[in-house]
């Protein structure tokens, strides 16, 4: 291959590459306008680990154990501050931006660049989502430390748990742009984001780690998509196991196959059927 | 005669509403027996742009206007019909002719709302992969020409609907785009606004030789801007000819509003009809064929004692009206 022609295939990249980049640029910068906003939504993180802080305190000590499923109130109380943290960080929903987007008719505008519409959304998602996880771990990991007290973090632990974050973050960000896609036929995607949000909850580690389930349910929650987005970066950050590591990103590699083709051949089909509001 | 750069041929497009009776049995009766209404939005329609050609695409509300530069655009699928924008079938090719295109859409917003526009006007030469030095002078230009310059650094939110609007349209600029779809740039917008939208689109369109496609509502957009017309009602094409036809033929009258001190008893100039009339105003429509605007303006001054005087152009339902009137459609 000649030089130019690499010189070009370079530059072509390097122009695409750009454009995602300034697309998460802009809706980081959009995200951080109002620091004040931000903070005031993670303070109802303190809140919650409190109560989370409290519960389990109570538990532990009625059960008279130090440990459950290889997790103390310690580990317990970081995990759900870090988990509360990672899906807080991703609101709005993307599904609730198509969802307006559709119903507004700004889809007229943020379909009609020269971009991938899925990469456009994904590159916005992770702008601002940004901001909102350095805020919200900050102030839960000042409330996890004044309540619970510091952990031991492995470096791999946290290393690995920042893959696993990265990758749980695609997933989620996957089948939320699936509901968000359905606006493309249905009125209204609420009640279906209501639903997943619900999933989450229970099945995601969000407000009862996964490892405190019975371990019939622990087998089936630990394959669930909702599991692998924040619960498993949280768990291998908390308490680094390198056989549990390799299980979560193997499920989040076949679920973000499966929902990732699922968007594009939703957004593909989608795209034929959508009638813009307004005109 | 020039290149043509915009063919339809025989362009459908048929929406597909959702019928709901009123109330709560109403609601969950629609989704066990789904009714629809099926509604075509643009009917069989056929017609050429020239490079270079300011077009004004008029319509009353729900005519086909938008849904018409949304299927040129790519962003809707036609039901029926050729669509070639630029050598491209905006349907299959939207990505590549977005390079090419601009759109305003003048009742939504592009700009980040919580930004000031500089930052969107970045975003853009990137989405565009404009070359960075080419994009500061071409930046420079629309600055200068619209007139912004001191709007750049100013949270979109805090702009007047004129200025955001002035920094919408240069925003779909800065790629140089061969063609600018403009729908409804001047609604809302107050006189002054209005006047200094117009003569950046003739700016743009003499200068820089830029197609343009406008919809609007204002009959003076038109008279001001364009050189053809083609109205649109029902999905149809009712008129396709220059502006100067249009108006010779179908806006033949002004409304003149006048608001007064004292009670007018009685009105009468030549060409002037009086549509409405209370106590302290009176509202006339005047046939431009047969008198002026600043006789009848001198009138009413010399006769009355005038508060305020107000000028429209004759609504858009009137001149469609007064088509159908004359091709016995």
């Amino acid at each position: 291959m000649s030089e130019a022609k690499v010189l070009t295939i370079k530059s072509a990249f390097g122009y695409k590459f750009l454009k995602y980049f300034e697309i998460a640029k802009v809706n980081y910068y959009n995200s951080a306008a109002y620091l004040l906003n931000l903070l005031s939504r993670s303070a109802t993180v303190i809140l919650r680990i409190w109560i989370f802080a409290q519960l389990y305190k109570v538990t532990y000590a009625a059960s008279g154990v130090s440990e459950i499923g290889g997790m103390t109130v310690a580990m317990i109380v970081w995990s759900l501050m870090m988990t509360q943290s990672f899906q807080s960080s991703t609101r709005p929903p993307i599904s609730q931006l198509i969802d307006e987007e559709v119903k507004t008719g700004a889809l007229a505008y943020s379909i009609n660049r020269p971009y991938s519409y899925i990469f456009f959304h994904m590159a916005g998602f992770f702008g601002r989502s940004l901001p909102n996880l350095f805020i919200n771990l900050s102030v839960g990991l000042l409330a996890a430390l004044i309540l619970v007290g510091p952990l031991d973090f492995s470096f791999y632990g946290i290393v690995f748990g920042m893959t696993l974050l990265f990758f749980g973050y695609i997933l989620d960000f996957f089948i939320n742009l699936i509901i968000g896609l359905l606006a493309f036929w249905v009125e209204d995607t609420s009640a279906f984001t209501w639903i997943y949000s619900k999933g989450q909850m229970i099945f995601g580690g969000i407000i009862l780690p996964i490892a405190l389930f019975p371990e019939y349910l622990q087998k089936i929650a630990e394959i669930l998509p909702f599991s692998l987005m924040y619960y498993g970066a949280a768990r291998i950050a908390v308490n680094f196991d390198f056989y549990l590591f390799q299980k979560f990103i193997f499920m989040q590699f076949v679920w973000i196959f499966v929902f990732g083709l699922s968007a594009i051949y939703l957004f593909n089909k989608g795209i034929k059927n959508v009638s813009i509001n307004g005109g | 005669m020039g290149k043509s750069i915009i063919d339809i041929k025989n362009l459908n497009k048929e929406f597909q509403l959702k019928q709901k009776n009123s109330g709560f049995f109403g609601g969950v009766a629609s989704i066990f027996k789904p009714e629809y209404k099926h509604v075509k939005a643009v009917d069989d329609i056929s017609f050429s742009v020239e490079e270079g050609e300011l077009l004004a695409f008029i319509g009353p509300n729900g005519a086909g206007k938008s849904t018409t530069i949304k299927m040129l655009t790519g962003i809707l699928f036609p039901t029926g019909g050729e669509v070639n924008v630029l050598g491209f079938d905006p349907a299959k090719e939207r990505q590549k002719l977005a390079y090419h295109i601009g759109s305003v859409f003048g009742q939504k917003p592009q700009l980040w709302y919580h930004l000031p526009p500089m930052d969107t006007y970045n975003l853009f030469s990137r989405i565009y992969e404009l070359d960075q030095d080419e994009y500061k002078k071409r930046l420079d230009f629309l600055v200068d020409a619209f007139e912004i310059k001191d709007l750049l650094k100013t949270p979109v939110r805090k702009l007047s609907l004129g200025q955001r609007m002035r920094c919408e349209i240069a925003a779909s600029l800065l790629h140089k785009p061969k063609i600018i779809f403009l729908d409804e740039p001047t609604i809302g917008l107050d006189v002054i606004a209005k006047q200094h939208i117009r003569e950046v689109i003739k700016y743009l369109n003499e200068k820089e030789k830029v197609t343009i496609f406008l919809t609007s509502h204002d009959a003076g957009d038109i008279e001001t801007l364009a050189k053809r017309t083609i109205v649109i009602n029902h999905g149809k094409i009712i008129f396709d000819d220059t502006t100067e036809k249009l108006k010779k033929d179908y806006i033949k009258t002004k409304i003149i509003e006048l608001i007064v001190d004292e009670p007018i008893e009685k009105f009468e100039f030549a060409g002037g009809e009086v549509k409405e009339k209370t106590r302290f105003s009176l509202k006339v429509e005047l046939d431009t064929a047969k008198n002026s605007i600043d006789k009848l303006l001198s009138y009413a001054v010399e006769n009355f004692a005038i508060k305020d005087i107000n000028i429209f152009d004759p609504e858009m339902e009137e001149i469609i009206a007064d088509i159908y009137r004359d091709k016995k459609i």
